[in-house]
């Protein structure tokens, strides 16, 4: 279709295919004169603009020249390389040839002249002008008698011959270099005889001629591929055709192509793709053929004049120009399309055109230009029959998901006639760019899923590239071995035995807190002398008041203190608010921090550089409940620093507390995490921490954090594209559920691949409901902190009845627990809501109600190394205090003299509110942690209130039978327990064998156990003050030393009877007696046999006869 | 690395044109100047054909997969002026629709994002770009640019649908106000940006950098970053990376990628958006990929489905 139109009667030529943008070159021709009559010549430029939807083309110069043209090229030499450039190559109707600068033209220089060369050798008309494809400085051109000159244009002066003239002489119409082989011309005379020159050889090789003589030569092209074959077209109306040759069988053409009805004037062989030629012929047509085929595949719409020029755009190969004998140059594309804004617009330009001017100097005003509209609605044109080969694509390359490359190629040439029929293959590639990446999320993987975390920390240690990410990968490593807290607190540089060892050399000596509360117990031995003896001996009969205030008196503080811990929590308070008013040293604040439990003061107000001291205080004494919560202060206040230093620190605190979430943001917020390996960093660390967590609790850990959803997300997202999808799905956190499932079933909702998650976890992030939607497929459990445990509400606080043995075989091969899901069926423990509250009265398997927090000061000095995260393969919690301690109990840990004043207590998860712990499943490869003290119990979900923690039960049943209970021990609170037997197979064979191996009470003992723990229930069940609440609570853990004194019977005899006699007494509810009994047993026994727990004893029986139960 | 983990061998009769895979990695669409679009199965390393669509009648350009929410739908489109949209129902595939809209090859299908329904953008050598919607009941609506690119659009690809710089602060809940946009390119060289307003598809920029036909557009998929990502490659040789972080949409600044020997054909992202293949004359591909420092290198050239992959290194890069 038509595109550019200008009226110009002209010889054209294209810029060279490198030039841009695209110019057309036009010389005023010098066969006919234009409708003016103009005799003028000049040399035109026009840039041809696609961009502009116009058919109008932009002069861009103007050169008047002296001489009509019969032919001009265009030539590459010169060209800059920017495309720009390259000489214009005119030859005129005298024999002048002349060569300009097109630059020159264009920017109308006046310094510089465009006339760049100029030569008369020709004596007459230059018709033909070719370029050589090869070396663009040379150029040839044929005239008159036989005249054949090769130019050199770097030396324009002397053009050479291709050899001696042919005989006879008669016109040169055309010359063509061959396309392929550079010395290679051929020239063709009007007469249709061609010739093909050797300049090696400086002659004539052969000579084609049609013997009907008939040819009249208007045009000769090489084929542009092949390189014996030419074309020549014949302008003699009786033989309108165009004959292929090949020189190899040089007698008669190879095809002969007819179609035109008339003469051919001009022919043109698309450099793009062999199979189209152009011609234009006397028949006012332009076809296209194939020439392979002889086929015409295409006819311009053209105007029904003579065409005496046609050639295709060498640098787009859908265009072509035409040069019509009306006075027109036209550029048109084979590509097809519509003509009817263009026509419109055209008549427009025409008419305007016209109503301005006046073409004929007649003075009148044109008539109005009738436009037929019915001719411009349709004006469709098709495009070319055979799709030309530049819009062939060859090759291709696409992304699929999953990193999937698909790739295509095809035979760069197709064999003309082969055999062998081309494969047309289609290649399906895996691209992997991270190889690291995956090496190290194998090596993650394959500890996560065989279960061997420590090997895992420590090959992290060992190829640690900063001592900051070797602490880490320590810390982390500790969170899986026994006695983390201790571990940690070596890993701080606080060893313990190193300080047990100061102390036994230097006594006092060692300015640490603990270790003086160490020296004191150490250097407590009765003696009787002056004030000792009387101190010793206002201990033995229970005078704590008495020895506290001899020891103050005394400056004996530390004694002071200690006895007061063990004379009742009024004693101490006052004992501790006498010692620190006196005490002004610096280490005071640290002791009171020590004594007061106030360790929240320590993580606010520590000078940052001693966060070491401050996390391992915390270490040491933070109470399991306010642990997490106290590392969490202490890493806020690091991280708070913005230093890259104080964030590493931070991180450590939070492996300590096991806060993941924070631990992510503190990363996060550091080191790159947005690369695929500063992304594995994180993960391999979230991933050992929350397994650690999970070991710990037995249980899977979901953690609600966006921050380390949308890293798991990146990171499973890489992990995809990368081809590792299986891995990938692993990752993904559990709100892109819906991707899980929507995998299965896309049809329903827009499913998205994991490639794409990023955006949807950005999206999500603000919107927690959207986040933790509920997934409708059983096979995945979502985490739904805010789903409330609703069956066990419905009982209330009252009691629930064990549901029995048969759970814990659903547990293993049912469903997951869910105990956060909504739908009562699926919470396997069915409450009874029948049973009434008191169905669960004391007893002998619930024995005591639950362990409050012990952190109000002035209780004992809780220690907890070896607690909340540091059982190694026992999960601690399980250990109540009324169980004997396991192996998993760290003996001797920092404090603890042979006698253990504070047994493990059972822990809550950290009470940061970002956790929730919900029992998932029993991972298939788990292995039962060796010494099993009691069930496995799982965390369930927070009640309601959010201050509400889910507490462990302090009495651990006995037997592997399930029990839910609730304890309504305080009504504003409601805590609710579950215990989740997680009873696996290896487990049940392996209870009995700890059974052998933890001392149980000797039977005759038993009562004595019953007794004092139901004298402390019901008390509990009357109490109505908080203080005696408290004491009562106290006394259920402090009942436990004596329980375990029972197992080791390491009980001397006459305290045994005194105990007997005392349990008679309470269950006969005689207290006064049983106070009396205890006032013996305590002057007559060693004070260090009996100082655990017989003052609570006291303290109990005291209440139970103020209470009267 | 590169590695072959399937070799489909499609027994089309001519040069295969373009091969796509469907949303899941599972099927594979190829078509071919033998006028045949072919559908293979080829989960796990198999390779069952699944349908031979006849109905073109001129070699088919390009193949595309509607987004699965819709069902198993294929769009392709070829020289004979035809786009076919095919349907798969009860395990045969079927037209479901046939635009004839156009007066010449039309060169390149590409389906709009799925938050737009089944809109499927077309383009054309005749200059144009049709806009196909289904409207439900077997009925599309056709808006049409015409001279969308004055001799031939080879090239079309849409946006995602984010709404760049705003999504951050997208309100949440709300069901974002998406633009629909695309790019296309053509024949004048161009690279042009359209969105629709009110209805009305606009010219929205025209990017200028090419010296020859622009034979391919490729808008990156959305990496959740607030720049919009586009690739073009063109018959210069030369492969463009343009990159827009303003978030109205209007300052785009071009990087050239790399300038080749040949023409370059085709641009695929992949589908997180981090490599580009870029597809050339002499069978080359070459994948390519971002640094750190922004700058573009090429880490991998690939041979009938294999390659090595190299890290980008710095030197590498000066060689670049």
């Amino acid at each position: 279709m038509r595109l550019k139109e200008i009226q110009r009667t002209a010889h054209q030529a294209w810029s060279p295919a490198g030039h841009h943008p695209i110019h057309l070159a036009l010389g005023t021709s010098a066969q006919q004169l234009d409708a003016s009559f103009n005799t003028t010549a000049a040399l035109e430029i026009f840039e041809v603009d696609f961009s502009d939807p116009s058919l109008e083309m932009q002069l861009k110069g103007s050169l008047p020249t002296t001489n009509r043209l019969h032919s001009i090229v265009w030539v590459n030499f010169g060209m800059g390389a920017d495309g720009t450039g390259g000489r214009l190559v005119g030859g005129s109707e005298n024999g002048t040839l002349t060569v300009y600068n097109p630059e020159v033209i264009m920017s109308a220089r006046a310094d510089a002249d465009a006339v760049v060369g100029q030569s008369d050798k020709h004596t007459g008309p230059i018709r033909a002008l070719d370029f050589n494809p090869f070396q663009s400085n040379l150029l040839a051109s044929g005239a008159n008698d036989s005249e054949i000159y090769i130019w050199d244009l770097n030396n324009f002066s002397s053009p050479m011959t291709p050899g001696a003239k042919t005989q006879p002489a008669e016109d040169i119409s055309v010359v063509s270099w061959n396309r392929q082989v550079q010395h290679i011309l051929a020239s063709a005379s009007p007469s249709g005889k061609a010739v093909v020159w050797d300049l090696r050889k400086n002659e004539p090789i052969i000579k084609i001629s049609d013997h009907s003589n008939r040819m009249h030569c208007s045009g000769m092209l090489w084929h542009p591929e092949v390189a014996t074959q030419l074309v020549l077209a014949s302008e003699d109306d009786r033989l309108p055709v165009i004959q292929m040759w090949d020189l190899r069988f040089a007698t008669s053409p190879l095809k002969v192509l007819e179609n035109h009805t008339r003469g051919i004037l001009s022919i043109s062989w698309s450099q793009a793709d062999p199979e189209l030629l152009l011609s234009s012929a006397k028949d006012n047509r332009i076809l296209c053929w194939n020439p392979n085929t002889a086929e015409v595949i295409y006819e311009l719409p053209t105007a029904n004049q003579w065409c005496f020029d046609v050639q295709w755009c060498p640098r787009n190969p859908a265009l072509l120009s035409a040069a019509s004998f009306d006075g027109r140059i036209t550029v048109y594309s084979v590509m097809g399309g519509s003509l009817k804004a263009q026509q419109q617009s055209t008549a427009d330009k025409i008419s305007s055109s016209f109503d301005t001017m006046d073409p004929f100097g007649t003075g009148q005003v044109l008539p109005p230009l009738q436009v037929p509209q019915s001719t411009l609605q349709d004006t469709i044109v098709p495009p070319l029959k055979k799709p030309p080969k530049w819009v062939r694509r060859p090759v291709g390359a696409s992304f699929a998901f999953g990193g999937k490359l698909i790739t295509f190629e095809n035979p760069k040439q197709a064999p003309v006639q082969s055999p062998q029929p081309v494969p047309r293959q289609v290649f399906m590639s895996q691209v992997t760019t991270e190889t690291e990446f995956l090496q190290r999320s194998r090596e993650l993987q394959a500890a996560l899923q065989s279960g061997s975390f420590n090997n895992y920390c420590q090959a992290k240690i060992q190829n640690a590239k900063s001592d900051a990410e070797q602490d880490i990968w320590k810390f982390l490593l500790v969170n899986f071995e026994d006695e983390a807290r201790i571990k940690f607190l070596r890993l701080l540089g606080f060893s313990k035995d190193d300080l047990d060892k100061k102390v036994a050399h230097n006594g006092h000596g060692v300015d640490l807190p603990r270790e003086s509360y160490l020296a004191c117990n150490h250097s407590l031995c009765p003696s009787f002398e002056d004030t000792d003896g009387l101190i010793s001996q206002a201990l033995l009969v229970g005078n704590f008041e008495g020895a506290v205030d001899l020891c103050l008196n005394d400056g004996r503080y530390a004694e002071a203190i200690l006895l007061s811990i063990s004379g009742g929590e009024e004693l101490l308070k006052k004992t501790q608010q006498k010692y620190l008013s006196k005490q002004k040293n610096s280490i005071s604040m640290l002791i009171s921090s020590v004594v007061t439990q106030n360790w929240r003061d320590i993580v606010q107000s520590c000078e940052l550089d001693n966060w070491k001291e401050a996390l391992a205080a915390l270490l040491t004494y933070a109470h399991p409940e306010e642990f997490a919560r106290l590392c969490d202060t202490l890493g806020g206040r690091l991280e708070h620093e913005k230093t890259e230093k104080r964030c590493l620190q931070a991180c450590l605190c939070y492996i300590c507390s096991g806060n993941i979430e924070k631990l992510v943001e503190c990363w996060a917020s550091q080191r790159e995490s947005s690369t695929p390996l500063g992304l594995e960093d994180l993960v391999e660390k979230v991933m050992m921490l929350r397994k650690s967590i999970e070991r710990l609790r037995n249980s899977e850990v979901a953690v609600q954090s966006p921050i380390l959803a949308e890293k798991l997300t990146c990171y499973a997202g890489i992990l995809a594209a990368e081809g590792s999808l299986g891995t990938a799905m692993t990752y993904l956190p559990e709100n892109t559920d819906q991707v899980r499932s929507t995998f299965c079933n896309p049809t329903t909702k827009p499913p998205k691949r994991i490639g794409l998650l990023h955006l949807d976890c950005n999206k999500y992030s603000g919107s927690n409901k959207q986040l933790y939607a509920p997934c409708p497929s059983p096979g995945f459990l979502p985490h739904q902190p805010f789903h409330q445990p609703q069956p066990m509400l419905i009982g209330g606080p009252s009691a629930f009845s064990p549901p029995g043995p048969p759970m814990s075989a659903a547990n293993l091969s049912g469903p997951p627990l869910q105990p956060s899901s909504s739908t009562p069926g699926g919470m396997p423990p069915m409450p009874s809501p029948g049973v009434p509250p008191t169905s669960f009265m004391p007893t002998t398997s619930i024995p005591s109600g639950p362990m409050p927090p012990s952190s109000q000061p002035g209780a004992p000095v809780p220690m907890y190394p070896g607690g909340l995260h540091s059982q190694g393969p026992a999960p601690p919690m399980a250990s109540g205090p009324y169980v004997p301690m396991g192996s998993g109990y760290p003996q001797g840990g920092p404090g603890a003299p042979a006698v253990k004043p504070f047994p493990a207590p059972a822990v809550a998860p950290p009470p940061t509110g970002k956790w929730s712990l919900c029992i998932q499943k029993v991972p298939d490869n788990y292995t039962p942690p060796a010494p099993i003290t009691a069930p496995v119990m799982g965390f369930p979900v927070e009640a309601p209130q959010p201050h509400d923690h889910a507490q462990v039960p302090p009495g651990a049943p006995q037997e592997p039978s399930v029990q839910v209970g609730i304890n309504a021990h305080n009504k504003c609170k409601r805590l609710v327990f579950v215990f989740f037997p997680l009873v696996s197979p290896q487990l049940l064979q392996q209870l009995p064998a700890e059974r052998v191996e933890q001392k149980e009470i000797p039977a005759e003992h038993m009562v004595l156990k019953s007794t004092f723990d139901s004298l402390v229930q019901r008390c509990q069940l009357a109490a109505r003050d908080p203080q005696t609440k408290r004491k009562l609570d106290d006394a259920a853990k402090r009942l436990g030393f004596l329980y375990d004194k029972l197992r080791e019977q390491s009980l001397s005899h006459n305290i045994l009877n005194g105990l007997h006699e005392i349990s008679r007494c309470v269950a006969s509810q005689n207290y006064q007696r049983g106070l009396e009994v205890h006032t013996q047993v305590v002057s007559s026994s060693n004070f260090s046999e009996i100082s655990a727990f017989m003052p609570i004893l006291k303290v109990v029986m005291t209440i139970a006869n103020k209470l009267g139960v | 690395m590169v590695s072959v983990i399937n070799t489909v061998d499609t027994s089309h009769e001519d040069m295969i044109h373009d091969a796509q895979m469907d949303y899941y990695g599972t099927r594979l669409a190829t078509c071919s100047s033998d006028r045949t679009v072919k559908i293979f199965d080829v989960r796990n390393g198999g390779q069952i054909l699944v349908a031979d669509l006849r109905g073109h009648e001129g070699p088919v350009w390009q193949v595309a997969w509607a987004h699965p929410m819709f069902g198993n739908i294929l769009a392709s489109c070829s020289y004979d002026r035809k786009v076919i949209i095919w349907k798969e129902d009860n395990g045969s595939w079927d037209k479901m629709y046939e635009y004839t809209g156009h007066e010449s090859s039309v060169n390149s299908v590409c389906w709009g994002p799925y938050e737009f329904g089944l809109i499927l953008a077309c383009g054309s050598s005749d200059g144009a770009i049709s806009l196909l919607t289904f409207t439900g009941d077997q009925q599309w609506d056709v808006k049409k640019i015409s001279n969308a690119h004055t001799i031939g659009c080879n090239a079309v690809s849409w946006a995602p649908a984010v709404v760049p710089g705003s999504l951050i602060d997208q309100p949440s809940g709300q069901k974002p106000n998406y633009v629909k946009r695309f790019v296309s390119g053509g024949c004048d060289n161009l690279v042009k940006l359209w969105k629709e307003e009110d209805g009305q598809w606009k010219e929205d920029q025209k990017l200028e950098a090419h010296s020859d036909w622009v034979r391919d557009v490729g808008w990156a998929p959305s990496i959740g970053l607030p720049t919009s990502t586009i690739a073009s490659c063109s018959q210069d040789g030369r492969v463009f990376i343009w990159t827009c972080d303003d978030p109205a949409g209007n300052t785009w600044t071009p990087e050239l990628l790399h300038k080749f020997n040949d023409v370059v054909w085709h641009v695929s992202w992949s589908i997180t958006g981090n490599i580009l293949a870029v597809s050339g004359g002499d069978n080359k591909v070459t994948l390519w990929k971002e640094s750190m420092d922004g700058r573009w290198a090429c880490i991998s050239d690939v041979s009938k489905g294999q390659g090595a992959v190299s890290t980008i290194t710095d030197t590498q890069q000066t060689e670049q």
